[in-house]
């Protein structure tokens, strides 16, 4: 069953908070929507030029994805500039898979900065890839096509290989167990191209961060984490190969070196390398490995991490 | 003496078949994923399996004594085998099953009607036995049956609590499997002891 209702009384709430805020007429395009969908709750919120997409859960809204219609290229997000992190270990991509579509937040600037590339996305719950399309201006074109499906049925069947394969899988605040596994991780090494990186937004925030990371390390050789400034999203980069090295430095090529002119304004890449953070060897020491045959998920994401650093 | 170990073998078979779905779902999440109809099937399946299990344990609690015996002992026989091919194979049969079907819908309703169906129908047939048995002690019939779906009930929320909270963060589940097979071996076996001594008399 699928629905949605305005929230009683939240436009006019929303006129009556954001209108004072915007220029006169400004407000008239301001709404809050909530759509309780077949996986999701979800709340579209539109102030000025500015559109959020929120997810409820625990008690609170998650912010998910947002976009600003008056330049959709920009990252609003902050997670989604660590996401292009990625260049710096496969800088031509041609061919990119993500799980979790969001908002689209990453997709317009990828797909304004290589024009010719691949972004095929796999999103579970149809009514966000609506949602997508209608409050937040985004329409999938034969090189940003939209799958639904579940991310992981998708990876199984879908034998085509990627040069980055991102996950960013949310419900709610809440990452389904079976996009958690070592199996999983396993299949989507196996969907790699040569130099492919596998790319995975974690939570830094919760005991289920550190198994992670033990789960990504326990499939792909190589792993390097950048820590999006303040947010508690850490992103996982992960390759198949142990040569060359990527988990130093030194030896990527520099921000420079790959801007496209759509980044321009938009995206930092140095500030995007300076994010990088060293694997938290100490605090792994007890956490388990995620399989399909053990993956508490929800259990370890309910415990709060020691990692002062990644608390938000 | 013998109420109490009925109660606790009512609640132990209620806490078998509902913390079962959960471990049936994680069986299935990681080649179905975790979507709605996958969820959709496996809840339609137990329902069906509690329905059937129910019919034919209300037909083998009819039956003369011989037959009856028959029909408890084939009960236990089909669930403790049917929970072993689950923990033996379960996993395998699934990937089998995910290869061989190209819809989704298909593949769900061949797996939850070949690997989950049969345990919870065999393990259902003995509610109305219970009832039975306690008819035979001299409670009214339907005193009888709302006392043990209600001690039944309250052993599937037993079961679904305990599984998602204490065992499934601790336990791989293919560990947990065996410990359903081991559960259900003993206590069945006190069930069908209980219903022999109860027939006899």
């Amino acid at each position: 069953m699928r629905w949605a209702r305005v929230t009683q009384g939240a436009a006019l709430g929303v006129a009556l908070v954001v209108g004072g805020l915007r220029p006169a007429g400004a407000a008239e395009t301001n709404f809050v929507e909530q759509f309780d969908t077949i996986y999701n709750s979800l709340t579209v919120e539109r102030r000025g030029d500015l559109v959020e997409l929120r997810a409820r859960a625990r008690g609170s809204e998650a912010l998910e994805s947002a976009v600003d219609l008056s330049d959709p290229l920009r990252l609003v997000i902050p997670y989604t500039r660590s996401l292009y992190g990625a260049l710096f270990f496969q800088p031509q991509p041609k061919r990119v898979m993500m799980i979790g579509l969001g908002g689209a937040g990453f997709h317009r600037l990828f797909s304004a900065a290589y024009p010719d590339a691949l972004l095929q996305t796999v999103e579970l719950d149809p009514k966000v890839l609506e949602l997508c399309e209608t409050r937040m201006q985004f329409k999938p074109t034969a090189n940003t096509p939209v799958a639904v499906q579940d991310g992981r049925m998708f990876v199984k069947r879908d034998r085509r290989e990627w040069d980055w394969l991102i996950l960013d899988a949310f419900r709610g605040g809440f990452v389904p167990p079976h996009l958690k596994t070592e199996e999983f991780y396993r299949e989507c090494a196996a969907r790699l191209s040569e130099r492919g990186v596998f790319v995975s937004n974690l939570h830094a925030t919760t005991e289920l961060f550190y198994s992670d990371v033990k789960t990504i390390q326990a499939v792909f050789p190589q792993v390097v984490l950048f820590n999006t400034d303040g947010r508690g999203n850490v992103i996982a980069f992960a390759v198949k190969y142990r040569t060359p090295v990527i988990t130093d430095p030194a030896k990527w090529p520099g921000a420079a070196a790959l801007m496209v002119p759509a980044f321009q304004g938009r995206l930092d890449l140095a500030a995007v390398r300076k994010e990088r953070i060293e694997i938290p060897v100490a605090q792994m020491g007890r956490a388990k490995v995620l399989s399909d045959d053990f993956a508490p998920v929800e259990f370890l994401d309910t415990l709060k991490s020691n990692n002062a650093d990644g608390k938000k | 003496m013998t109420l109490f170990a009925f109660y606790v073998v009512v609640i132990t078979l209620g806490i078998l078949s509902m913390g079962f779905q959960l471990l049936a779902s994680r069986l299935l999440n990681p080649h179905f994923g975790s979507s709605i109809i996958v969820w959709a099937w496996l809840i339609s399946t137990f329902l069906a399996a509690f329905s059937l299990g129910s019919i034919v344990g209300g037909w083998i609690s009819n039956l003369a004594p011989e037959p009856r015996r028959r029909g408890q002992l084939a009960g236990v026989v089909l669930a403790v085998a049917a929970l072993a091919l689950v923990a033996l194979f379960g996993r395998d049969l699934l990937g089998r099953i995910e290869v061989a079907f190209d819809d989704v819908s298909t593949a769900l309703l061949v797996s939850c009607v070949g690997i989950f169906f049969l345990p919870v129908t065999a393990l259902s047939t003995f509610g109305p036995q219970c009832v039975q048995f306690l008819a035979s002690r001299g409670t009214p019939p339907g005193k009888a049956s709302g006392v043990v779906y209600g001690v039944s009930t309250l052993g599937n929320i037993v079961g679904v609590m305990l599984t998602a909270f204490a065992l499934i963060p601790h336990f791989r589940v293919s560990t947990l499997l065996y410990l359903w097979l081991g559960v259900a071996v003993v206590s069945l076996a006190a069930l069908l002891r209980l219903l022999r001594v109860s027939s006899a008399t």
